[in-house]
């Protein structure tokens, strides 16, 4: 149950990240288009230039919630520490990827050191809870699954980070519905958390919405997807998370599997998608391009990308939903 | 509309197995046991505890894949026959 203290902590920690990231973000847009950092948004026939790397107002908005939380529950410094930590190595390989594009292998591997924090602090419980058995003894494998727990995450949000407002906006989704599970199982302090990641993705999908002011680059979507697998791992949700994660999952899922491996974006000639000279996406009908959530979406026909990012958000909602009814599987089981 | 349904129903059948992958782990996987008295007999247990769930998660993935695949091959035809 939520006490006083909490739910004023919660929402707090929602507020201070939300208003964090709200106001760094122009400021890092600024800075980033004086140094020539930008990106053309290539699903616009005009081809605008706009600021990459913005995600650095993410982990700033995650840096200083979470030291909020602390401010308020210094008893769980621990998780903090880990989570923070995750988010800032994680951020830290996004910077090096977006200023010197790492390889499609490289990437991974280093993304998966980003959960060294949970590991050397020992935040994790080696029990993971599977639907429809409950806990599970791992204390030797669950070590070893930290690693590909924050890669998948971290890979798979960056991977969907392809359109207009559709990184943060479907994240934000997760968040809420990690939140609000966190705190029907009890698990108050990572909640806590979870409304740091909240607000801090919310505020930044003002700026990135379609029609996108900002970018946050490698460094946001890493920085953001090993925040929800750290959280995942901290508040023992791990079954819930990946079901929340489905549309994520799939999209990376589907990608690799049908450029037969890891490969980056750059060695792919065939593109997924293409843009009409009406503005609207249509999915390719080559049959060698990679299988995204995005073909798939636009397979049925042509779409604007506010109306596919739209989809994307709808999905996450039903993925959600799915999360929420697996956390109840999973209490009526015990 | 009719996408949005399509697409959705494809997450209910990934998750609708992950549950039935998630059954059989608890079921099969997880009741595998060497013994768990000494080191070597915690690390096998685990080790095919891990891997026999790792083949179902495989499974899962392959009919996630089919699944797709499926919806992308009929869309794309129906679109190349009404072209």
């Amino acid at each position: 149950m939520l006490d006083a203290y909490s739910a004023v902590s919660l929402g707090i920690t929602f507020v201070v990240a939300f208003a964090a990231t709200f106001l760094a973000t122009p400021t890092v847009a600024k800075k980033m288009s004086s140094l020539g950092i930008t990106g053309v948004d290539i699903h616009k026939t005009a081809k605008n230039k706009v600021p990459e790397m913005c995600g650095l107002a993410i982990i700033f908005g995650l840096v200083i919630g979470t030291f909020a939380e602390y401010l308020m529950m210094p008893v769980a410094w621990r998780q903090a520490l880990a989570f923070i930590g995750t988010v800032l190595i994680a951020g830290a390989i996004g910077v090096v990827d977006d200023l010197h594009p790492l390889g499609a292998r490289t990437k991974p591997l280093l993304t998966a050191l980003a959960c060294v924090p949970i590991l050397v602090l020992g935040t994790y419980v080696p029990y993971a809870e599977v639907p429809l058995y409950g806990p599970v003894r791992l204390t030797i494998v669950y070590p070893i699954l930290v690693p590909i727990a924050i890669a998948v995450t971290s890979n798979s949000v960056n991977m969907m980070d392809v359109m207009n407002g559709s990184m943060p906006g479907t994240v934000s989704i997760v968040a809420f519905t990690v939140t609000m599970i966190l705190l029907w199982a009890g698990g108050t302090r990572t909640a806590i958390l979870t409304g740091g990641l909240l607000g801090a993705t919310l505020a930044f999908y003002y700026f990135n919405r379609f029609p996108s002011r900002v970018f946050g680059g490698d460094t946001g979507s890493l920085s953001v997807g090993a925040a929800i697998g750290a959280l995942a791992i901290l508040g023992r949700i791990e079954a819930v998370a990946i079901v929340a994660l489905i549309p994520q999952i799939m999209n990376a899922f589907y990608g690799l599997s049908s450029v037969r491996g890891l490969r980056e974006r750059r060695e792919i000639l065939q593109r997924p998608t293409r843009l009409l000279e009406s503005g609207l996406l249509q999915a390719s009908a080559e049959k060698g391009a990679p299988v995204t959530l995005a073909r798939l979406i636009l397979v049925a026909g042509p779409l604007g990308e506010k109306e596919v990012v739209r989809i994307m958000m709808v999905l996450t909602a039903v993925s959600s939903l799915l999360a929420a009814l697996t956390y109840s599987i999973t209490v009526f089981v015990k | 509309m009719k996408r949005v349904l399509s697409l959705a129903a494809i997450e209910i059948f990934v998750w609708l197995v992950l549950l039935l992958v998630t059954f059989s782990i608890s079921k099969g996987a997880i009741e595998i046991s060497f013994g768990s008295a000494t080191l070597p007999e915690r690390v096998a247990t685990q080790t095919a505890r891990l891997l026999t769930s790792g083949l179902l998660i495989l499974l899962w993935l392959v009919a996630w894949k089919k699944v797709a695949d499926l919806y992308l091959c009929r869309m794309l035809s129906r679109h190349a026959a009404s072209a």
